[in-house]
């Protein structure tokens, strides 16, 4: 570790591995109250338990973003950070107020949360993923707001790359437009429209700047590829990104009341959403490829080749799956956009902070790479979890074609419950997998405590091409 | 120092792994006419020809696997049945993946000069 205050990052991407761990228990109940409706009723109901899983995840990947931005600025930027005091106190002040939010919604009814939280003086609350009361929402500005501060002193006072100020962009965007969340209008068509200004302009914009330049970072450092190379790509991949992501917001307005023209133009520049994630593919298998330096931490260059495959599958592939207006037509929120959720998410952003986790973790505990069981653990975990995706992925997909069938196609359209008890055996299979997966996440966290041999160091390669 | 003859080879190499993706995304038939066209420019045992050969080789393997075997559940399960459309479509999304996944793999291997697997050093 280059720079003492690298290691604050330690403490967020532990915070940011029990959030996980939260998630996923909260995942794997809610698949089972799929099929056996009153599991856990009346303690964690359904929406309770579906509110938590979401909401779990985009605090934890928050806390990666930010652990993985504290760990990079500092290198990128060739010098201490800005403010490491203020980083530990909006550590603990976002983990609070986290963990307050989510006892809340688990101990008093949402309704009685909200009056708590006096959510009447700027109503914010009852819109899915963001549930949180309106403090809350305040409390992730404040910390956002200090989080950008103290990263964005750092690189300005700091020497700047191009990765650095890509992260930096991506995170500011991650902040403006979370603003739009306390921006709800009366009229429901304008409430849908500006939702998605959050929703879709972070994972579908902003955050995959995020991506990119993290994915970078660990490429330049695992693989010895010049910088300059690593730029390049990165250029082409974020002007893509932006290029499509931003008007490919469209694809959501296809059925909310607003006019036809979104139609076209969702289509047309969400059907271009895929591109970057394909170059992204293209970039990883390139540059691991023409690598000069053979980096014994072999666990994070699998997490980001895999990152890079599995972003392209789950937000390219099974976004375009159903993005054109006349699919989208019969799929929109059936279990094809929940196949399409789950592997995007997964794919794009919990691996890419997982690679971050991978390369830097060992880094701030003293060694270069973590011990040779530690990273056959922690490869058995990336496999266990990456196939039990696709098998989820698969099997809600499969549960969506049918619904569509069934409910939308067929020349005698079934009711909504009578399809989902008609696509039962899917959730069953989606529930094995998804225990397939905890067992994943289990090994992943038990791999930072195991012991074995050390690696051997980097080693750097003569030719800049070896294969 | 890689000589002019060698750099050539590698664009074509390079050249028909692009048609390959193509082929299988954006411009199917017309990506194969491509490749079919890039391997009467091309001689036997150069990395040009390894690449142009399996450009078409993965072409007509995924083909076979798209096209022949979702037509074969098709005819089995029937054109009416919401089943077959479960099949067929979560299988067509998954192997036409892995088939671009592999072309992407030949492509950045083409633009090193490289076959797709290691070559064992002499």
């Amino acid at each position: 570790m280059k720079y003492e205050s690298q290691g604050i990052a330690k403490m967020y991407f532990i915070a940011a591995i029990g959030l996980f761990v939260g998630q996923i228990l909260f995942g794997v109940t809610l698949a089972l109250q799929y099929v056996i409706g009153d599991f856990m009723f009346p303690a964690i109901p359904f929406n309770v338990a579906r509110m938590v899983h979401t909401n779990l995840l985009i605090v934890w990947l928050l806390f990666g973003f930010m652990g993985a931005a504290y760990y990079l600025i500092p290198e990128e930027s060739e010098r201490e950070l800005y403010a490491p005091w203020l980083a530990k106190i909006m550590f603990w002040i976002f983990l609070a107020a986290g963990a307050l939010t989510i006892l809340g919604y688990l101990l008093v009814p949402y309704a009685t949360l909200a009056e708590m939280t006096m959510n009447s003086l700027l109503p914010t609350m009852g819109r899915e993923f963001l549930e949180q009361p309106t403090i809350t929402k305040i409390g992730i500005v404040i910390v956002v707001l200090a989080f950008l501060f103290n990263i964005g002193m750092t690189v300005l006072t700091g020497k700047k790359t191009v990765i650095s100020l890509v992260l930096l962009t991506g995170l500011v965007g991650l902040a403006v437009f979370f603003l739009f969340s306390f921006y709800v209008p009366d009229n429901l068509i304008l409430d849908k429209y500006f939702w998605w200004f959050v929703v879709h302009l972070w994972v579908e914009g902003v955050w995959e700047l995020i991506m990119a330049s993290l994915l970078a970072y660990v490429l330049i450092k695992v693989t010895g590829v010049d910088r300059e190379v690593i730029e390049k790509w990165l250029y082409i991949i974020i002007a893509m990104a932006l290029i499509s992501g931003l008007i490919g917001t469209g694809h959501h307005f296809f059925w909310i009341g607003t006019p036809d023209y979104w139609q076209w133009l969702g289509s047309i520049f969400s059907a271009l959403e895929p591109i970057p994630f394909f170059m992204m593919t293209l970039f990883a298998f390139n540059v691991v490829n023409k690598r000069r330096r053979n980096h014994p931490n072999k666990a994070a260059v699998l997490w980001a080749l895999g990152t890079a495959v599995m972003a392209f599958l789950g937000a390219g592939v099974w976004g375009f799956l159903h993005t054109l207006a006349p699919v989208n037509y019969y799929t929109h929120g059936t279990q094809i956009t929940a196949a399409h959720g789950h592997m995007a998410f997964y794919g794009a952003y919990v691996m890419v902070v997982l690679t971050m986790i991978s390369y830097a973790m060992p880094i701030m505990r003293g060694k270069v790479a973590a011990n040779e069981r530690a990273q056959v653990l922690e490869m058995w975990s990336f496999w266990l979890m990456t196939i039990a995706m696709v098998f989820i992925t698969l099997f809600l997909t499969g549960a969506g074609v049918l619904q569509v069938y069934l409910q939308r196609y067929s020349e005698n359209p079934l009711p909504f419950m009578v399809v989902q008890e008609k696509v039962e055996i899917f959730y069953w299979l989606r529930e094995a997998a998804g225990l397939v997966f905890l067992v994943g996440l289990i090994l992943y966290c038990y791999s930072f405590f195991a012991k074995g041999k050390d690696v051997g160091k980097i080693v750097e390669l003569d030719n800049a091409v070896t294969g | 120092m890689i000589d002019n003859e060698k750099k050539l080879q590698i664009k074509t190499a390079s050249n028909a792994a692009l048609a390959s993706i193509l082929n299988l995304t954006l411009l199917p038939v017309l990506g194969f006419i491509v490749l079919l066209v890039i391997y009467n420019k091309t001689k036997p045992d150069k990395i040009d020809r390894y690449h142009v050969v399996l450009g078409i080789k993965i072409n007509l393997i995924a083909a076979a696997a798209l096209f022949f075997v979702s037509a074969l559940m098709i005819f089995l399960g029937g054109f009416d049945s919401a089943w077959t459309w479960v099949y067929v479509i979560s299988y067509f999304t998954i192997v036409h993946t892995m088939f671009i996944v592999l072309a992407v793999w030949a492509l950045v291997r083409s633009w090193s000069g490289d076959k797709l697997r290691d070559q064992k050093k002499k």
